[in-house]
């Protein structure tokens, strides 16, 4: 009966990865003699002819002409000479076993957790931690089995302890910025990416750098300069950014550039919300807005994919709808927020926005009344504005913007009727919202806006 | 714009180096191979294949097989250097420069201060380093930390083909001793290169990937694990500049200041123990003139504190890889 | 010296054992499953076994990259070697060492190196302290041809010398410093013992192909070192039946160089025909010891396959005996 060994591909010179089959010199079932050439290898390096260590043949060539495989791959199988039977060759192939002979940097299970540290009441004596973290883990009540020592042997550091005793944060994504475009000047990489940013230029700029090198303070000096060769009629005023302002152009830019929005938009007949609402008390009439805070509140209870935070890798979903409400002030947008929107009746949110309105003009709102939220919405009909697509305001998912009520044909129930009728247009964070979850809540709202006796 | 692999970028190079200025030679371990042998001179070609065809080109004088005699190559390259020439001297495995370090470190780093600026000793050591082959504890590491620390010594590391032609070419016009790291795992690696002359300055970073939360300062094989960790981010929202230093000696001090000042956090990639090596001298140079840009501490990947180990699962748990420069960024950037 | 049959048995049982571990590897190597690189001894087998058959398990050998051979030679286990180049939690070094650096100090292998040349000063300093022991042991550094020209080398040969130190360099001449060959890189012309009476020391030359004639040198060299003489040296020619690595195209070899080497210079062979000539061992019985020694590889390869790897988690243990 005939040996058979699984031929592979040689491995010449350490970092050989892998290589090509070049040719196959002999044929399958040929038998030849010992130092015939049977295959040319080729490699990155060099070409090679494997010659035959004693005579043989290939009952079966696997690999095929011009074909590159990675070192150790099955190529053929190799007889001592004899036949063999198909299943024997099957039999050789089936239980080949080709090693991972990677250096990509590739990594199998070789996950290193940290030191386990048993689970203690008391901190031991024993036990590897600074005097400093050992005073703050006994101040703060904490227990050590709770702490991921940093340290050699897993020696808990006062560092350690501070993290463990500060809450979770989801950092603040800048994310990928485009590549800054290749230039032949001298220039520090910050150099080349603030020239593309602000347009300047680094031809002509002259480098502060060692031998010459342009660098930041170099770009940025030219900047202004750069400003004031655009033409303008009749002057211009130069305003800096205060830092509210800065903050809304942040953290706008960030949700923009960072949040990929997708926008769904309906339009609704408004006719028996404003009917609704012509009917209230004169002094305690509550406005448009404050009708749709609720109708958005009550929507986001039935449709609760929208009633979320995106918080890094997780979405914070909520059991009561918060929803913040755009407010234009002399220093710029604020977002004042309505808690517990579901929980309260219409006349209630009058009172809690007319209050927020307020403190949000006299510019006295407190953190916590502007910041968090689960839902925005941004309301421009007061200035005649028919649609408007409004950014996310992070971390929340969604925000809908409303335009003013204007008349506008519906179909009635089978008679074309000209009723007042509002633009909704919702933008969603799709990392966290799809498209049917949308739908279903302007569904939602539609239905409410519709029959607001439901509010 | 040619496609080429580091290996062919050094060996064209070296060819048009060789050509254009009569005074480059070279000389080292088999780096014609053969001689003395059945098969004769160049049978091998070097066994990184990055000196074929130079001796049938430039001649025994040129291009100089040596005995196994890491101290003589290294030496004989000082006084080549110091009499005239540019020797480019082979060490086949970084890891002999333990056996040369004398020549190094006592010699050529030394000569031009000591002898009061007024001589110079345009020496090339080409060492060949790097693990991730199972070349086992003699055979793998990255020295360029320690010879970085040697004030006169230059330490070049391209990561790719075009740096491995424009870094070898400036290597070759200067008139300081360089060190020029060639990473065994990345010869094979292809790039394109730029036709007819390219010098690429030392101490000027190449900024690979740009982002603005977290810099991922690297070099060398450690450039391309760390851009598959940024592509892996990037889909988390995560963007990095990421900085190949192409010379650790000049270093680029302003590029990773620059960029640390935007993000705010700092990991350092290096295929070395942690001590005294480069990622910790980036980190203090972060720590001392970023201080308070810094939202977090930096992050450090590099191998742990012992030799580099032969079985393939220990050298994978050695070896820093994307795995585990992505872990190091996700760790800064929750740090609270 | 007459040797008795069990020695010759046994020497003949070493070397097959040589030969088809590393003939193994070299079909093993193929298949990709062993990592790194690795340098084959086959072919040098008369040498190792005609040097470390004179020592007792207390005399210190070091070795080189090319170091199988010697390990084997001086008594290291088989099985646990092959388990360390699989890179096997259970191989003598834990799969940290692999092929190039084996070491067992209680056969008194000091261990392989990977840098060339990086073994004989120890090999002196092996010897100084066994003179302070007094117990009449010895030390051997084995060196190549490529060694032969590092200064660590020199040095030691004239340290050895000037310290009276029983140090014994064998110097394996294979005729190629990885690539290049003798003729061109030893300078002087070819003879390196020449170089170890230069610095001051008794030198031996013997056929490393022929074990009766490296066993018979060897045997008047000790006697001469362990007389108190101070070092020694020897240099045997010898041939490597495989490349600089495996994976070594060695397209330096001339054509048919390979084969005639096989046919002319194979120390099993010539010793099958001297102990047949000469009527000193039936035939059989070395058919017997290489079916056994067969076995023994077929058995040492199957462990090897079998052994778990080293845990990852134990990649930094053994820097230190003692660290914090």
């Amino acid at each position: 009966m005939a040996k058979l060994r699984p031929f592979t591909m040689p491995k010449w010179g350490i970092e050989m990865s892998e290589g090509t089959v070049a040719e196959w010199m002999v044929a399958e079932n040929q038998p030849f003699a010992k130092g015939t050439v049977l295959t040319l290898i080729e490699t990155d390096k060099i070409t090679n002819e494997v010659e035959a260590e004693a005579d043989g043949c290939f009952v079966r060539l696997i690999a095929e002409a011009g074909q590159t495989y990675p070192v150790g791959a099955l190529l053929a199988v190799l007889s001592d000479g004899g036949e063999a039977s198909a299943e024997e060759v099957e039999a050789v192939i089936a239980g080949f076993r080709a090693v991972d002979a990677r250096f990509d940097g590739s990594e199998q299970g070789v996950a290193m957790p940290p030191p386990a540290i048993e689970r203690v009441r008391e901190i031991p004596d024993g036990l590897a931690i600074s005097p400093v973290a050992r005073e703050k883990t006994q101040a703060a009540g904490l227990d050590v089995a709770d702490l991921h020592g940093s340290g050699r042997g897993g020696r808990i550091t006062a560092q350690d302890v501070d993290q463990a005793l500060r809450p979770s944060v989801s950092p603040h994504l800048v994310g990928v910025l485009p590549s800054s475009p290749p230039s032949s000047c001298f220039a520090t990489p910050m150099a080349r990416r603030l020239s593309a940013l602000h347009g300047v230029p680094l031809e002509g700029l002259t480098g502060s750098g060692p031998r010459g090198r342009i660098r930041k303070a170099d770009v940025l000096a030219a900047i202004p300069a750069a400003a004031a060769v655009v033409p303008s009629s009749g002057g211009v005023e130069i305003i800096p950014m205060s830092s509210m302002r800065r903050t809304i152009a942040r953290r706008l830019t960030e949700a923009k550039q960072t949040i990929p929005h997708f926008y769904v938009r309906r339009r609704v007949r408004a006719d028996r919300l404003l009917a609704l609402r012509a009917a209230a008390a004169g002094e305690q009439r509550p406005s448009v807005n404050d009708y749709l805070i609720r109708a958005c509140a009550l929507a986001l209870m039935e449709v609760p994919q929208l009633n979320i935070q995106v918080q890094g890798q997780d979405i914070h979903r909520f059991a009561s709808a918060d929803i913040a409400v755009a407010v234009a002030t002399e220093r710029g947008l604020v977002t004042p927020i309505v808690t517990r929107a579901d929980d309260r009746p219409v006349a209630e949110i009058r009172g809690v926005m007319a209050a927020l309105i307020r403190k949000a003009k006299a510019g006295k709102l407190r953190p916590e009344e502007f910041s968090g939220g689960s839902f925005s919405l941004s309301n421009l009909g007061g200035f005649g504005v028919e649609q408007f697509d409004a950014i996310i305001n992070p971390p929340q998912g969604a925000i809908l913007a409303v335009g003013a009520a204007r008349p506008e044909p519906i179909d009635d129930e089978g008679a074309i009727r000209v009723v007042p009728v509002l633009h909704l247009s919702l933008s969603c964070d799709h990392r966290a919202i799809d498209g049917a979850d949308a739908g279903r809540f302007m569904a939602a709202l539609a239905a409410l806006i519709e029959r607001p006796e439901l509010l | 714009m040619a496609v080429m692999t580091i290996r062919e970028a050094i060996l064209s190079t070296l060819h048009a180096e060789m050509e254009r200025d009569p005074d480059i030679m070279l000389l080292g371990e088999d780096v014609v191979g053969g001689n003395g042998t059945a098969g004769g001179p160049e049978a091998i070609g070097g066994i990184w294949g990055t000196s074929g065809g130079l001796f049938a080109r430039f001649g025994p004088e040129r291009v100089i097989d040596t005995p196994i005699s890491e101290s003589a190559i290294v030496g004989a390259a000082a006084g080549a250097a110091l009499a005239g020439k540019r020797p480019v001297a082979e060490l086949m495995f970084a890891d002999f420069v333990g056996v040369s370090l004398d020549q190094i470190w006592n010699q050529i780093a030394k000569f031009r201060y000591m002898f009061g600026g007024r001589t110079r000793c345009p020496a090339v050591i080409r060492l060949i380093y790097g693990a991730g082959m199972n070349t086992a504890a003699q055979h793998s590491q990255s020295v360029y930390a320690m010879l970085t620390a040697m004030p006169g010594l230059k330490v070049v590391l391209p990561a790719t083909p075009a740096d491995a032609k424009g870094l070898l070419t400036e290597a070759l016009r200067g008139d300081d001793p360089v060190m020029f790291f060639e990473h065994k795992a990345l010869y094979g690696v292809k790039g394109e290169v730029p036709d007819g002359e390219h010098r690429q300055r030392f101490g000027e970073a190449r900024m690979v990937r740009e982002g603005g939360d977290v810099t991922i300062v690297a070099c060398g094989r450690m450039v391309g694990f760390s851009e598959k960790a940024c592509d892996r981010l990037a889909a988390d929202g995560i963007g990095a500049d990421l900085i190949d230093l192409r010379t650790t000696s000049p270093l680029d001090e302003e590029a990773i200041l620059d960029s640390v000042e935007a993000t705010g956090r700092l990991v350092v990639v290096d295929e070395s123990p942690p001590r005294c090596s480069l990622a910790a001298d980036i980190a203090a140079l972060v720590a001392t003139r970023a201080f308070t840009s810094l939202k977090a501490p930096p992050g450090l990947v590099t191998g742990p504190h012992s030799p580099i180990p032969f079985a393939r699962e220990l050298e994978r748990a050695w070896v820093p890889s994307p795995q585990k420069v992505e872990a190091a960024v996700r760790r800064v950037l929750a740090f609270r | 010296m007459q040797l008795s049959r069990e020695a010759l048995i046994g020497a003949y049982r070493r070397m097959a054992t040589i030969r088809r571990f590393e003939e193994r590897l070299h079909e093993e190597i193929k298949t990709g499953e062993i990592a790194g690189f690795t340098h084959l001894y086959a072919g040098q087998e008369a040498v190792a076994v005609g040097v470390c058959d004179h020592l007792g398990v207390d005399d210190m050998i070091v070795s080189t990259h090319r170091g199988h051979g010697h390990c084997i030679a001086k008594g290291c286990d088989v099985t646990g070697m092959m388990l360390e180049i699989f890179g096997r939690a259970g191989g003598l070094c834990k799969g940290r060492g692999g092929s190039m650096h084996i070491a067992d100090l209680s056969v008194g292998m000091l261990g392989a190196n990977g840098i060339v040349g990086g073994g004989a000063p120890q090999a002196v300093g092996a010897a100084l302290a066994a003179r302070l022991d007094g117990r009449g042991r010895v030390a051997i550094a084995f060196s190549g041809d490529g060694a032969c020209n590092q200064g660590t080398t020199f040095e030691a040969m004239n340290m050895a010398v000037v310290t009276k130190a029983p140090a014994i360099f064998v110097f394996e001449n294979n005729h190629y410093s990885e690539h290049t060959g003798d003729a061109y890189a030893v300078g002087t012309a070819n003879d390196i013992a020449s170089r170890a009476e230069a610095f001051g020391m008794k030198a031996w030359r013997a056929d490393g192909c022929d074990y009766f004639d490296t066993h018979a040198a060897m045997g008047e060299l000790l006697e001469h070192v362990r007389a108190g003489h101070g070092p020694a040296a020897i240099e045997l020619d010898t041939e490597r039946f495989y490349g600089h690595f495996e994976g070594d195209p060695q397209r330096y070899r001339g054509k048919g160089e390979l084969d005639r080497i096989r046919e002319e210079r194979d120390c099993l062979k010539a010793f099958r025909a001297k102990v047949g000539q000469a009527k000193l061992l039936d035939i059989t019985d070395l058919d017997a010891v290489d079916a056994e020694v067969a076995a023994l590889i077929d058995g040492a390869v199957a462990e090897a396959r079998a052994a778990p790897p080293p845990d990852p988690e134990t990649v930094a243990d053994d820097v230190y005996v003692d660290y914090l």
